[in-house]
C-alpha cells in the first residue's frame, strides 16, 4: 500500500514536472499534457509594415477546457510572451466570447475542447527584401478538467519577407475567419450605462434606431475578476430604450472600478438575427449610491419628451397639405354650429377627437400584428405598397373633385356643413376623425417615419402612448375650438368665401396626389403612373356624370343612369389603375426589389478607374459571404430606404467587391487600401483624390453622413 | 349625448390606465427581484462570512479525530487556508516553501493556523489517514490542524472558491482578511519572491495595530472540488 502510493506520487510529480518543463520549438503542433497547442499565421508572407494575424490554437483534449481573460471563480487565461524581429509589434490576444461553465457552486468562463487566440502583428515599416523572420511565442496556460494542470510551450513561426502583398495561409483562413465572427464587437451602436447598488450592478442597454430584432438572452461576462457573483443567474429585461441586464455582485465587495468593461453575449444576435453574439463595452459607473431608480427616472423623462414632441407632431399634422383640408371644412362646420349650444359643439369635437384616437390606435394595432408576424416595417409603411398607393391617390382625388364642386354627395364625405344635432350628426364627427387620420398617415411618413418607427420598438404600452398623444395633438385645434366657440368670432360672418376656401383646398388634395404618383413611380416605374393617370381621369369622369346628372334635381331615370355610370367608371378606373401596377412591376423586380434602390454592380479596377475619371462618386463595398460584420453591415445599412434613395438621389455608383473565394484582383486593390481583410468601405466623392475609408461597422448614419457632402 | 361623454371618458382612462400599469409592473418586479436575492444567499448557519464582520462559528474534525471549533480559539488570531494537495497553485505554494514557513511563523507568534480540505471523496486533493498524513509530512506542512470538510459546508459558508484561498480571523472573531494568497495569479514557483503576500502584509499590519491595507482580493488558483449533487 504504502510502495504504490509513493510510485503513484513520483509518478504524478514527473509527469507534472516533464510538462512543465517541457518546450518546444516548432510549428508543428505539440501534444503537451491534454492539449495540442500550435502556433498558426493567417499569411504565407510578410510585407512591409502589413499588419497580419497570427493565432495559438489550443486543441483539447474532450472534457478538457481553458480560460477566458477573466476565468472566473477559479483558473488561469492562457499568456503569451512574444519574441519578434526589431520593431515588429505584437498586439493583445483577442478573446473570443466564452462558454460558462457551471459546477455547484462555482462558474468560470472559457473555451471547451478547443481555443483559437488571434493576435496581430505588425512588422516593422520599409523592411529589406527577401529573406524570413521569425516570430517566436512564449505561451503559458492552466487546462482543466476537474483537476487542472498547467502547460507552456515555445512556438516559433518563420515566414519569408514578400514586396507583394501577403497571401492567405488556405489552412487557417477559415478557421480564422469563423474566430473573427466571434470577437466582441466594439462599435457595435448599443450604449451601455451602469448602476450599481449595494447588491446589484444594472446595465441600460440602449439599442440602436435602426435596430428591429429581439434580444432573448443576455450573459454578462465582466472583464474584471471578483466583480460579479458568477455563478447567480443574469436577469433581463425589456425596457423602453432597450434592455437591462441586472447582475448580482460579488459576495466578497472589492473597490469598483471607476468604469466597468465587459462583454455582453446573445444567441439574438447584436445586430438582427444571425448577426454578432458578443458586443464589447466600457462604462462608467454612473452612481455608486444610488440604485438603478436613476435610470428608471431618466428613462420616464425621455417619455415624457417623447410624448411632447408626438403632440406637436399631431399639432403640425394639420398644416399638411393633405390633412388642412380636413381642418379647414371642419372648422367651417364650427362655423354653421356657432349658433348651436355651447356643449353640443364641445360634444362634436370630443367625438372627433375619439374617432382620431381610435383609428390611430387601430393603425398602431395592426403595426405591431404584422411586425410581430415577422414583417419588418416601419411607420408609412402602408406606402411601400403600390396597391395601396393607387386607391390613396384615387380617393385623394375624388375628394379634391369634391371640394372643387365637381359633384355632391348627400351626406358629403368630411360632411361640410357638420349639420349639427341631427342624428347623423354624431357618427359625421366620428366618421371626420377617422378621416382625417387616413388623409394624415401619408403626409406623416417622410416627417414622422423615424420618430414613429423609434416608438414601434418599445414596449406595447409606451408606443400607444405616444400613438395617443399624437392623436390628442391632431384633434386638439377642434377641440379647444369646439369649446371656447368664441374664438371663432376673429373668423368672418358665414358667407361666399367659405366656398372659396373649401374649392382652394381641393387643390391641396390635387397637390397630395401628385406627391403620391411621385411615389409610385420610383417604386413601379414610369408606367404605373402612365396608368394611375388613365384610371384618375375615368374616374374624374364618373365624378363629372355624378355631378351633371346625378343631382337630386335631375329626374329619376336619369340619375339612375347616372349613377350606374358612375359606379362603372369608378371601379373600371380602380381596377385599371390596380392592374397596372401589377402589369408594370414585374419587368421592374430588377432594380426595386431585394436591394432597393442601389443596384450594386461588379467591382473592377478598370470600372472603378472609369468611373472616377468622369468624376463620378463611387462607393465600393468589400465583402465576403463568410464575413459575418459585412453580411450585417449590408443588411442594416442598405437595407435603410433613406441610405437607398440618396444613393439613387446623389447618383452614386455602388461596386461590390465580393472575396468570397479571395479573388485576386480584389486582394490588390484591399492592399491599396492597406488592409488585407474585409469589411472595407470606401467612397470616393467624385472630386477629391483621397477616398474617405469608413469604418468596419457601419449604420444606416454613418453611410449618411459620409455621402451627406456630395452633390446630387 | 352623455353617452358620447361616457365613451371619451372611458377610452381616456383605458389610455392612462395602461401608461401606469405598465409602471406599476417595473415597480413590482424590481421589487421582487431584492427580495429574492435576499431569500437566495445561502444561509448555512446564520450567516456567511463577510469581512468586517463577525465570523460564523463551525465545528470541523482533523486527522487525528479531533473535533475544533472556532469560537474555541477566541483571543487568538486564526489563519484559515483551503487547500487541496494536488492543485498546481498550491504546488506553487509548497515546493517554493512559502506556504510552510508562514504557518510556523505565525504559529511562533501565537495565531492559530487551520487547513480546511472541501474536496469531496473521490474528488481531488481529497486524503484520508495514512496517505493524508505521508503527504502532509512529505509537502511540510506544519499548520495546527489539518480540517476535513468533505461536505463543503464549512467551503461555502466561507465561500471559499479557490485553494489556496485565505482568510484571517482577529482575535475578536471578526473576518480581518479573504482572498488570494499574493498577488501573482500563477503555478510559477519563481513568481513567489517575487509577489506581495497577502496574508503577510495583513498579519503584519494587525499585530502592530493598523489598517490593513488589502481586506479583500480575488483569490486565484484551482476550484474547490465541491461534491455536486
Amino acid at each position: 500500500m504504502r510502495i504504490t502510493f509513493v510510485k503513484i506520487i513520483v509518478i504524478t510529480a514527473f509527469v507534472v514536472l516533464a510538462f512543465l518543463g517541457l518546450s518546444e520549438l516548432n510549428s508543428e503542433p505539440v501534444r503537451i499534457g491534454h492539449l495540442k497547442a500550435q502556433l498558426v499565421s493567417e499569411v504565407e508572407s510578410v510585407r512591409s509594415g502589413e499588419p497580419f494575424w497570427v493565432a495559438l490554437h489550443l486543441d483539447m483534449d474532450e472534457h478538457w477546457h481553458v480560460y477566458w481573460r477573466n476565468p472566473g471563480d477559479a483558473g488561469l487565461p492562457p499568456k503569451i510572451k512574444w519574441e519578434l524581429p526589431e520593431g515588429f509589434k505584437a498586439g493583445e490576444i483577442q478573446w473570443p466570447y466564452p462558454e460558462r461553465f457551471d459546477v455547484a457552486p462555482l462558474t468560470s468562463f472559457g473555451y471547451y475542447g478547443e481555443a483559437l487566440l488571434p493576435v496581430q502583428i505588425t512588422p516593422l515599416e520599409n523592411l529589406s527584401e527577401g529573406g524570413t523572420i521569425e516570430l517566436t511565442a512564449n505561451a503559458e496556460w492552466l487546462v482543466c478538467k476537474e483537476e487542472c494542470i498547467p502547460g507552456k510551450g515555445t512556438f516559433s513561426l518563420e515566414l519569408p519577407l514578400s514586396s507583394e502583398s501577403s497571401e492567405i495561409n488556405a489552412d487557417w483562413a477559415a478557421e480564422l475567419n469563423e474566430i473573427r465572427n466571434k470577437l466582441p464587437l466594439r462599435e457595435s451602436g448599443w450604449k451601455v450605462s451602469t448602476n450599481v447598488n449595494d447588491d446589484f450592478l444594472t446595465f441600460d442597454l440602449r439599442q440602436p434606431d435602426w435596430f428591429e430584432g429581439e434580444i432573448n438572452s443576455v450573459t454578462f461576462f465582466p472583464h474584471q475578476k471578483g466583480l460579479i457573483n458568477n455563478a447567480s443567474p443574469q436577469d433581463l429585461e425589456k425596457t423602453n430604450f432597450g434592455y437591462r441586464v441586472t447582475v448580482e455582485r460579488a459576495d466578497q465587495k472589492i473597490d469598483l472600478p471607476d468604469s466597468i468593461s465587459g462583454i455582453f453575449v446573445s444567441e439574438s444576435g447584436w445586430r438582427g438575427a444571425d448577426s454578432e453574439r458578443a458586443i464589447q463595452f466600457v462604462s462608467n459607473i454612473n452612481d455608486k449610491e444610488s440604485a438603478p431608480v436613476q435610470a428608471a427616472g431618466i428613462d420616464n423623462i425621455g417619455l415624457l419628451k417623447a410624448l411632447i414632441f408626438a403632440f406637436l407632431g399631431g399639432l403640425i399634422l394639420n398644416l399638411m397639405p393633405c390633412v388642412l383640408p380636413v381642418l379647414s371644412l371642419k372648422v367651417l362646420g364650427f362655423v354653421n354650429q356657432a349658433r348651436e349650444s355651447r356643449k353640443t359643439a364641445f360634444m362634436h369635437g370630443l367625438t372627433f377627437t375619439s374617432g382620431v384616437l381610435i383609428s390611430f390606435w387601430i393603425l398602431a394595432g395592426v403595426l405591431f400584428l404584422l411586425r410581430a408576424g415577422g414583417e419588418q416595417l416601419g411607420w408609412g409603411f402602408q406606402l411601400q405598397s403600390p396597391g395601396f398607393l393607387v386607391v390613396l391617390s384615387s380617393f385623394m382625388f375624388l375628394f379634391g373633385l369634391n371640394l372643387l364642386g365637381v359633384f355632391e354627395i348627400g351626406t358629403s364625405l368630411t360632411t361640410v356643413g357638420g349639420k349639427g344635432a341631427a342624428p347623423g350628426g354624431w357618427s359625421g364627427s366620428f366618421l371626420n376623425g377617422i378621416t382625417a387620420t387616413i388623409v394624415a398617415t401619408p403626409c406623416t411618413a417622410p416627417f414622422m417615419g423615424s420618430a414613429l418607427g423609434f416608438s414601434l420598438t418599445q414596449s406595447i404600452a409606451v408606443s400607444f402612448l405616444i400613438f395617443t398623444s399624437l392623436a390628442l395633438g391632431m384633434a386638439a385645434p377642434y377641440v379647444v375650438l369646439s369649446a371656447f366657440p368664441r374664438l371663432l368670432k376673429f373668423l368672418p360672418r358665414p358667407g361666399r368665401w367659405m366656398e372659396s376656401l373649401k374649392q382652394f383646398m381641393g387643390f391641396l388634395l390635387l397637390a397630395t396626389v401628385i406627391w403620391l404618383s411621385w411615389v409610385l413611380g420610383v417604386q413601379a416605374g414610369i408606367n404605373a403612373v402612365a396608368v394611375l393617370m388613365i384610371a384618375l381621369l375615368l374616374l374624374g369622369i364618373g365624378a363629372w356624370i355624378l355631378g351633371r346628372w346625378g343631382q337630386l334635381g335631375a329626374a329619376f331615370r336619369v340619375r339612375a343612369v347616372a349613377y350606374v355610370l358612375t359606379a362603372l367608371f369608378i371601379i373600371g378606373g380602380l381596377s385599371l389603375g390596380l392592374a397596372g401596377v401589377n402589369l408594370t412591376a414585374a419587368p421592374d423586380t430588377f432594380t426595386s426589389k431585394s436591394n432597393g434602390l442601389i443596384t450594386w454592380e461588379k467591382f473592377s479596377s478598370d470600372r472603378l478607374q472609369a468611373l472616377r475619371a468622369e468624376g463620378k462618386p463611387v462607393f465600393i463595398d468589400f465583402t465576403a459571404a463568410w464575413c459575418l460584420s459585412c453580411q450585417v453591415n449590408e443588411r442594416v445599412a442598405f437595407g435603410s430606404r433613406e441610405v437607398q434613395q440618396q444613393f439613387a438621389q446623389k447618383g452614386i455608383t455602388a461596386l461590390k467587391a465580393d472575396w468570397t473565394s479571395r479573388d485576386e484582383e480584389i486582394t490588390r486593390a484591399l492592399a491599396k487600401f492597406g488592409r488585407n481583410s474585409v469589411p472595407l468601405y470606401v467612397l470616393y466623392d467624385g472630386s477629391s483624390e483621397e477616398p474617405e475609408i469608413l469604418p468596419e461597422i457601419i449604420t444606416p448614419q454613418i453611410v449618411l453622413n459620409a455621402i451627406e457632402n456630395i452633390d446630387s | 349625448m352623455k353617452v358620447y361623454l361616457g365613451i371619451f371618458l372611458a377610452l381616456s382612462l383605458l389610455t392612462f390606465g395602461l401608461a401606469c400599469s405598465s409602471d406599476a409592473e417595473e415597480a413590482q418586479t424590481e421589487d421582487t427581484g431584492v427580495e429574492m436575492a435576499a431569500e437566495k444567499k445561502p444561509v448555512m448557519e446564520d450567516r456567511t462570512a463577510q469581512v468586517g464582520e463577525m465570523a460564523p462559528n463551525f465545528v470541523l474534525t482533523d486527522t487525528k479525530g479531533n473535533q475544533h471549533a472556532l469560537q474555541d480559539f477566541e483571543g487568538k488570531y486564526v489563519i484559515l487556508e483551503w487547500i487541496n494537495f494536488d492543485c498546481p497553485f498550491v504546488k506553487k505554494m509548497y515546493n517554493s516553501g512559502k506556504m510552510p514557513e508562514l504557518q510556523k511563523k505565525y504559529q511562533e507568534e501565537g495565531a492559530v493556523w487551520l487547513t480546511i480540505c472541501s474536496s469531496a471523496p473521490g474528488k481531488q486533493g481529497y486524503f484520508e489517514g495514512e496517505a493524508l498524513k505521508n503527504r502532509m509530512e512529505k509537502e511540510g506542512w506544519s499548520g495546527t490542524a489539518y480540517l476535513i470538510d468533505e461536505s463543503g459546508k464549512v467551503g461555502k459558508m466561507f465561500k471559499a472558491k479557490t485553494t489556496p484561498h485565505m482568510y484571517i480571523i482577529d482575535p475578536d472573531g471578526m473576518l480581518a482578511y479573504a482572498g488570494a494568497i499574493d498577488d501573482k495569479p500563477s503555478t510559477n514557483v519563481a513568481d513567489v519572491p517575487e509577489s506581495t503576500n497577502y496574508v503577510q502584509q495583513a498579519m503584519t499590519a494587525l499585530m502592530a495595530g493598523e489598517d490593513v491595507p488589502v481586506k479583500t482580493s480575488v483569490a486565484y488558483g484551482c476550484s474547490v472540488k465541491y461534491a455536486q449533487k
